[in-house]
């Protein structure tokens, strides 16, 4: 396989590049390398779009062992997918961090890298336990990142994010160890082979251990009731930092659709479609507790948290669906609410500015609010409509319909209030943005005005990144084509 | 191509206003109009023509999967519309340029008229009920942007607010409405939907989404009860009023009603709706424009008033009602648009817009004062004036139509809106320009700048020609627009000024006889009026608005109330539930409890129970609770050794000996403070989720471990030794078959590492620091320790070799290597002879991290070059004295790699654990108390969580 | 045996959870410590127990028990401590910064008393 060992890059050169970091300092060649390598990760993932886009599935065996014994990367349209966006996230974050956020404390640009590859580890692991383990480097990043600079706000919230996590990864140890014990096995194909075949009598305890799973992950995603860590964490952390965590949510949302199609999908026999009946009821419940967050949020950093778990819900709506069409719907929102998340947390770290910023401050805002809440003519408005579309008018669609619509409207009203109070009523912009850093530079706007362009290049080109989420859609929902490809890669020992 | 041209030309225009920004207010104003001009001729060649009105389309591909596509169409009504937006624009433009001050500020009004003209005009011109919503969104936007105009005016934003509140939620009710059209029709595209109209209206989703389409259409056209954003919405500048809300943007909605016509007009539903809800506007908004003093009040009632006139005629879903409503839709933008020029003018010449300030102007200004007599003679329906032809249409239909069910209720509604139209037309009239009772103006009033004074006179002339010769002037653009309105040949009408005496001309005079005698009672009704109670429902939105937005806030905050407890106490919640779902109903088949353990392990079993009790009964006294928690991490170990697992004992051991090191390092730094008693229930509830876990996480255990085996690690033992090339199978494992783990593993640790260093750094302990550490070196370290310390060290040294390079054959391996390094060091350093409690090391450990990681991730990228994947082993045995024959394989250079970056992170994390001792000048909580072996007496309680 | 272990897991998850659902970061801690051990315990158990030989392969040894999850569980026990140290710092930072030890970094309203 020519592209094999493309597999490795997106988690290889990071880790690298961090350690490269940390052999020499000098803030500028730190930060060079942390800019260098995520560009060069940008190229990479989309070089890997590419691959993944000819529909079929690479499999990297790792120690050249044969499936399932070693453990295997797999790359399909979705990881390819996750992997360039994480990757424009990543430079978005750096860029911003180079304006002087990199300088708070030692071996920021190191524990970046890391979370990046923690991240693409994540998108690309074939292999349960695996996942686990990129789960962790990502999470540890994380930790070190939120409390990074070490202020007060931060190192509370930091206690938080890390215990939580800590419980939910034990959790998810636990999770793995269920199904192990019951499939016996840890290759995400060779389980989902193994669950469709395991007898009646594992049923119940198959069903606990995915449930638990989807636990696991629904925190991660910041689904209610398990959404309430993350504006805490979300607004402490650093601009830079928040827009890179922009992604982190979306990790958890990624696994539920790996793990609801490949290994509880429609030709999971006794636990076909264990998630859905829950995810639903989470969404409509994560979409109320977001907007109500929204709707009174008194800054603009608590909003852009807000509205970001609106967003989760809104994703995880369609996602419960597990429809060809629903899936592609979601996806593409996944991709424009990151986008747009990620922006509004640099345009929040650049409120309050100076007048001098201040007309430039708000167009972005503006612009960064229309794609944030979701409202015409910015993509996010034609992922919420390919939602809805996708969504049967029955009992459970008019729930759906209604939060969406509803959350939609309540976070125009919203960021019309606070977007007043920063840029129209100056007076009152002290006191409203406390979280938020007051020095910026007007070129700490670019990487924002980046994030924009991206967004307004995703809706003009809505129609090719529409069919390609139609055709990611496609290939989860054939699941047998993953399980096939994996199994089928013949080990060379 | 065209099409787009027209569209986009205006936006072009905003793009040269944001360039040209600093340039001359003229210069300014001409180059914006340049392509709205051009536009305008274009549009003009796009005239539908030909006997059946040929229907222009394009169409460009945007997001299929959606049914989104970028299409326009101009027919007769979209071509109508687009040439009131194009033309009364310029107008706008020109008159602009004079009202707003020669600042900066002008250029933005530029920019945002131009974002809107292109939203409008794509509104009217999309051939997509998507692509409509679109640009039906972008409307609402650029209005709210350009009411907020004043942004430091607090009225201006508040009339924002309301107008993007209320349209901006109808938009969104308006895309769920096309949504469902849409998914009845089977496309979004304007044909098929008009097309489809039996299918729709024969749907049971046709109710649903005729009402989400009408709530979109009367928000935007100040419908009741959603018409109180639009006076409000008259801080914006002149203008602004004149052109979005009274000419253009507010005839969106009533545009919606006509677009949509042939597909969801035709029921009952449609009749009683649209009828009810345009009669009761056209009513309330002339009842309240008759007590407006403020001249822009005044019109913006009328305006709804009107409004609602045109929905009723829809509502009567007469072709000749449709006729009439189309006609009176331009009739009301020419003079309504005229009037508020001439408010403007009137603002700024003498400087209020308060009736009651105003009197006798029309000796100074009688030019204005004349256009403006015209424009609202047509207001008010006077003969010779295009309002007259379009009211007695009305007129003709209210007293034909019965759709209100009751014979006489439309027209005597209509007369009585008719009067009250002709009443505060005249007071416009006379109260501003007549009646003078000598008040002195605040200014000196004068006759305005000659081409401030043009496009109002522009409007009012065409007011004028189209009501004495309406055949001549508006028959040609009508008819096309009327028929694409019915999707079928537009009714004969002859527009005319006479038709003889007839029923509609009677209550016209009625009307103006009516109006005048209300005119006269002007003062008594005044007086009446402000005897009754009045309530702005602007204002109580408002409130409203403020306080829910509060209420959300504070229930927010109660549901995410920053308490760790209860997120903990959620996840675990949630776990529990719907781990324990799937078993409800399912028969719970016991299994049998096995065979009974072995003395030994059974008393480990039991030791290791009680000492967990032990540490919870013990947790407020933290050094024993740790102590005690470490005999559990020992039994724990031995239980791994028990059961076949000489790795895991090893490993867990030596974790657990650095942990309690650790925590023993910073347990000064986290004095206990006063006990925290929790309330009753938050006890109960803790208790049941801790039983809950517990026994859930038991029953899971028991049920896995009582289940026959299915596991693939036939496959490991049998080749670990032909191709990993070591009989420990675990680390074979480790290093080989799941290697990548390992290197994942590592790299957490390293960050662990990092990140302890990155928090630790720069940290000043206080007093409790430095006492712990005077206790430290003065008592803890008995000459016993010492000795053995300096003694063990060489000898862990070679152990850990030893435990290295035997890994891959017995329990052991790099990472046990390390921590056994690890902990050697650290001992050897805990003597006091070495000072600091850790040693001081000469080499940049973070850089020893690396180069571990770099070493692994080498070896693996070594097999890149032999074309294998990375992390592919390649071994062979050598010989090394004392030690014997160990594989020297690629995996033990990986395990080397583990083996430097774990010593190295272990070391870091001590190193500045240890550091957190010696101390340096007091920290800020030097107040804090001293850490004793009793909880303190003192207790608090909890908050509810 | 079975039976045992299962409860010995279950006790040590139970008891964890109450010290994890304290409001004082102490007992997190010792809580975290005391769940780290029932999952990896749980996850040792889910390659079932018996007496069975370490798998260190030996001519004629076995049988042998399974491997793979006492790799799992070296790589969880690894990062749990790596996890448990960072965490313990940012603890004494937080508790520096707030004054305080409790969780949520505020100590929670006089009540009561």
């Amino acid at each position: 396989m020519m592209a094999g060992y493309a597999l490795m890059l997106p988690v290889l050169t990071p880790i690298v590049a961090a350690c490269v970091v940390l052999l020499h300092d000098g803030p500028r060649w730190r930060r060079g390398v942390m800019l260098g390598t995520s560009i060069f990760l940008v190229a990479v993932a989309t070089w890997l779009l590419i691959i993944a886009d000819g529909g079929a599935y690479r499999v990297y065996r790792l120690g050249d062992w044969p499936v399932p014994i070693g453990i295997v990367l797999v790359l399909d349209r979705l990881s390819a997918a996750m992997l360039l966006l994480s990757a424009i996230v990543g430079v978005l974050g750096a860029w911003r961090a180079s304006d002087g956020t990199d300088r708070a404390a030692p071996h920021f640009h190191t524990l970046y890298l890391l979370q990046l590859a923690g991240l693409n580890g994540a998108f690309l692991a074939g292999d349960l336990f695996n996942l686990f383990v990129f789960f962790e480097l990502l999470l540890i990043a994380s930790y070190a990142l939120v409390v990074y600079g070490s202020t007060t706000p931060r190192l509370r919230a930091g206690v938080h994010y890390v215990v939580l996590n800590l419980a939910g990864s034990s959790l998810f140890l636990v999770a793995i160890g269920v199904l192990y014990g019951v499939a016996g096995s840890l290759n995400l194909a060779d389980l989902a082979v193994r669950i469709a075949a395991a007898p009646a009598s594992d049923t119940a305890l198959l069903r606990s251990g995915a449930l638990l799973l989807l636990v696991v992950f629904a925190l991660k995603a910041a689904a209610a009731p398990l959404s309430f860590w993350l504006p805490g964490a979300y607004t402490a952390a650093a601009p830079a930092v928040a827009a890179l965590f922009a992604i982190m949510t979306k990790v958890g949302v990624y696994a539920i659709i790996r793990t609801g199609t490949l290994l509880f999908g429609s030709e999971a026999g006794a636990v076909a479609n264990v998630y859905a009946p829950w995810l639903t009821g989470a969404a409509v419940a994560t979409i109320a507790v977001g907007a109500l967050a929204a709707f009174g949020a008194t800054s603009v950093v608590r909003m852009v948290a807000a509205l970001l778990v609106v967003s989760v819900g809104t994703m995880l709506c369609a996602v419960a669906l597990f429809t060809e069409q629903a899936l592609a719907a979601a996806l593409f929102y996944l991709v424009h609410s990151t986008l747009a998340a990620a922006a509004m947390f640099l345009v929040a770290g650049m409120v309050p500015t100076r007048e001098s910023t201040r007309v430039t401050t708000g167009t972005l805002f503006t612009i960064g609010a229309l794609a944030i809440a979701g409202v015409p003519p910015l993509a996010g408005f034609l992922g919420k409509a390919l939602i809805l579309q996708a969504t049967p008018p029955d009992a459970r669609g008019l729930w759906i319909w209604s939060a969406v619509l509803g959350s939609s409207a309540l976070a125009v009203i919203a960021l019309a209030r606070v977007g007043m109070a920063s840029f129209w009523e100056v007076a009152t912009v002290q006191e409203l943005h406390d979280e938020a850093p007051i020095r910026t530079r007007p070129s700490s706007g670019y990487p924002a005005g980046g994030a924009l362009l991206v967004i307004i290049l995703l809706t003009v080109f809505a129609g090719p990144a529409g069919d390609y989420s139609r055709r990611t859609a496609q290939q989860l929902v054939t699941e047998n084509g993953y399980v096939q490809a994996v199994l089928s890669t013949q080990g060379g020992r | 191509m065209i099409m787009l041209a027209v569209v986009l030309l205006p936006l072009l225009g905003s793009v040269i206003a944001i360039i040209l920004r600093r340039k001359s207010p003229t210069l300014l104003a001409w180059s914006v109009a340049m392509p709205v001009i051009s536009a305008t001729v274009l549009l003009i060649l796009q005239r539908p023509q030909g006997p059946e009105w040929m229907v222009r389309y394009a169409a460009w591909e945007w997001l299929p999967q959606l049914g989104l596509e970028f299409a326009l169409r101009v027919d007769g009504l979209s071509w109508l519309f687009g040439m009131l937006i194009l033309g009364i624009g310029l107008l706008i433009l020109l008159y602009a340029r004079y009202y707003m001050p020669a600042d900066r500020s002008f250029a933005r009004l530029l920019a945002l008229l131009g974002v809107f003209m292109t939203a409008m005009l794509g509104l009217v011109m999309s051939d997509n009920l998507l692509l409509l919503v679109v640009f039906w969104e972008a409307t609402s936007v650029s209005s709210f942007l350009l009411i907020g105009f004043k942004t430091y005016d607090g009225t201006a934003r508040d009339g924002a607010r309301l107008a993007l509140t209320v349209t901006a939620t109808g938009g969104l009710a308006l895309l769920g409405g096309v949504l469902l059209l849409g998914h009845i029709a089977g496309s979004f595209s304007l044909g098929a939907v008009l097309g489809a109209g039996d299918q729709i209206r024969a749907s049971p989703l046709y109710r649903p989404a005729l009402i989400l389409v009408l709530l979109g259409a009367f928000t935007k056209s100040a419908q009741f009860p959603f018409y109180f954003w639009l006076p409000r919405a008259m801080a914006a500048p002149t203008p602004v009023s004149a052109y979005l809300h009274s000419a253009t943007m507010v005839k969106a909605g009533v545009f919606l009603l006509a677009r949509l016509f042939p597909a969801l007009s035709g029921t009952s539903d449609w009749t009683m709706i649209v009828g009810t809800v345009g009669a009761v506007t056209m009513l309330y908004g002339a009842y309240y424009a008759l007590w407006q003093h403020d001249l822009k009040g005044l019109l913006a009632y009328s305006t709804i008033s009107h409004l609602g006139l045109i929905t009723l005629l829809f509502g009567f879903a007469t072709p000749m009602a449709v006729a009439a409503a189309v006609f009176h839709v331009v009739n009301h933008a020419m003079f309504k648009a005229s009037l508020f020029m001439a408010a403007g003018i009137i603002e700024q010449e003498v400087g209020t817009r308060d009736m009651r300030l105003l009197n006798g102007l029309y000796k100074f200004m009688p030019l204005t004062g004349t256009l403006a007599i015209i424009a609202a003679g047509a207001m008010a329906g006077v003969p010779l004036l295009n309002g007259f032809i379009s009211k007695e249409m009305f007129f003709a239909e209210a007293l034909t139509s019965n759709a209100l069910g009751v014979r006489w209720l439309e027209p005597v509604a209509a007369t009585i809106a008719g009067a009250l139209g002709v009443a505060y037309s005249l007071r416009f009239i006379m109260e501003v320009f007549f009646n003078d009772e000598g008040r002195a103006h605040p200014k000196e009033p004068h006759e305005p700048p000659m081409f401030m004074r043009l496009p109002g006179g522009v409007l009012a002339l065409a007011c004028l020609a189209i009501g004495i010769a309406p055949a001549l002037f508006i028959t040609a653009p009508l008819v096309p627009a009327v028929s694409a309105v019915l999707q079928a040949e537009a009714p004969v009408f002859d527009l005319a000024l006479w038709h003889g005496v007839n029923a509609p001309l009677l209550m016209t005079i009625v009307a103006l006889v009516i109006g005048a005698v209300l005119f006269r009672q002007r003062d008594r009704l005044m007086a009446w009026r402000d005897r009754l109670p009045t309530v702005e429902f602007a204002d109580t939105f408002l409130v409203t608005l403020q306080w829910s937005s509060i209420a959300a806030e504070r229930m927010t905050r109660r549901m995410e109330n920053g308490s760790l407890q209860r997120y903990v106490a959620l996840l675990l919640g949630a776990a529990l539930v719907v781990g324990v779902s799937p078993h409800l109903g399912v028969p719970m088949t016991w299994p049998d409890a096995g065979t009974l353990p072995d003395v030994a392990s059974a008393t480990v079993f039991v030791l290791l129970i009680l000492s967990v009790i032990g540490t919870v009964r013990t947790i407020d006294t933290p050094v024993t609770a740790l102590v005690s928690a470490s005999v559990v991490g020992l039994l724990v170990s031995i239980i791994f050794a028990r059961f076949a697992a000489p790795d895991l004992a090893l490993t867990q051991l030596l974790v657990e000996l650095v942990t309690i090191l650790l925590v023993l390092l910073a347990l000064p730094h986290l004095p206990a403070m006063p006990k925290i008693l929790r309330s009753r229930s938050r006890a109960v509830r803790d208790a049941l989720l801790a039983g809950g876990t517990g026994v859930g996480t038991s029953l899971l255990a028991w049920a896995v471990l009582t289940r026959p085996p299915v596991t693939m690690s036939g496959y490991y033992l049998e080749q670990a030794l032909p191709k990993g090339g070591g009989r420990n199978v675990v680390n074979v494992i480790l290093v080989d078959f799941r290697g990548f783990d390992t290197f994942g593993e590592v790299a957490v640790l390293g960050v662990a590492a990092l990140g302890v260093a990155v928090v630790l750094q720069g940290w000043r302990s206080g007093p409790v620091a430095r006492r712990a550490q005077r206790n430290r070196l003065a008592e803890r370290h008995p000459l016993m320790l010492t000795v053995l310390a300096q003694a063990l060290l060489p000898l862990a040294l070679l152990m850990s070799a030893f435990v290295l390079l035997r890994g891959h054959d017995l329990p052991g391996g790099g990472f046990a290597a390390a921590l056994l390094t690890a902990v050697a060091l650290v001992v050897r350093s805990m003597v006091p002879a070495s000072g600091a409690p850790v040693p001081r090391t000469r080499f940049a450990l973070p850089r020893v991290i690396a180069i571990g990681l770099l070493v692994s991730a080498g070896t693996g990228a070594g097999s890149l070059l032999w074309g294998a994947p990375f992390l592919t082993s390649a071994y062979d045995y050598i010989v090394i004295p004392l030690i014997g024959k160990v594989p020297l394989s690629s995996s033990l250079v990986f395990d080397l790699g583990v083996y430097a970056t774990v010593v190295a992170a272990v070391l870091l994390m001590l190193e500045r654990f240890g550091a957190l001792t010696t101390a340096e000048e007091p920290a800020p909580d030097s107040d804090a108390p001293p850490l004793l072996d009793e909880p303190m007496p003192v207790a608090v309680l909890e908050r509810s969580s | 045996m079975n039976l045992l272990v299962a409860v010995v897991i279950g006790v040590l998850m139970g008891c964890g959870v109450l010290l994890l659902l304290r409001a004082r970061i102490f007992p997190v801690l010792l809580g975290i410590m005391l769940v780290g051990y029932a999952v990896n315990l749980f996850l040792l158990a889910s390659g079932r127990l018996g007496n069975t030989a370490p798998p260190i392969i030996t001519e004629g040894g076995g049988p042998y028990a399974d491997p793979l999850p006492q790799a799992l569980v070296l790589t969880a026990i690894v990062i749990g401590f790596g996890m448990l140290a960072l965490l313990v710092a940012i603890a004494l930072k937080a508790r520096q910064a707030t004054g305080t030890d409790h969780v949520d970094g505020a100590e929670p309203r006089e009540q009561g008393r």
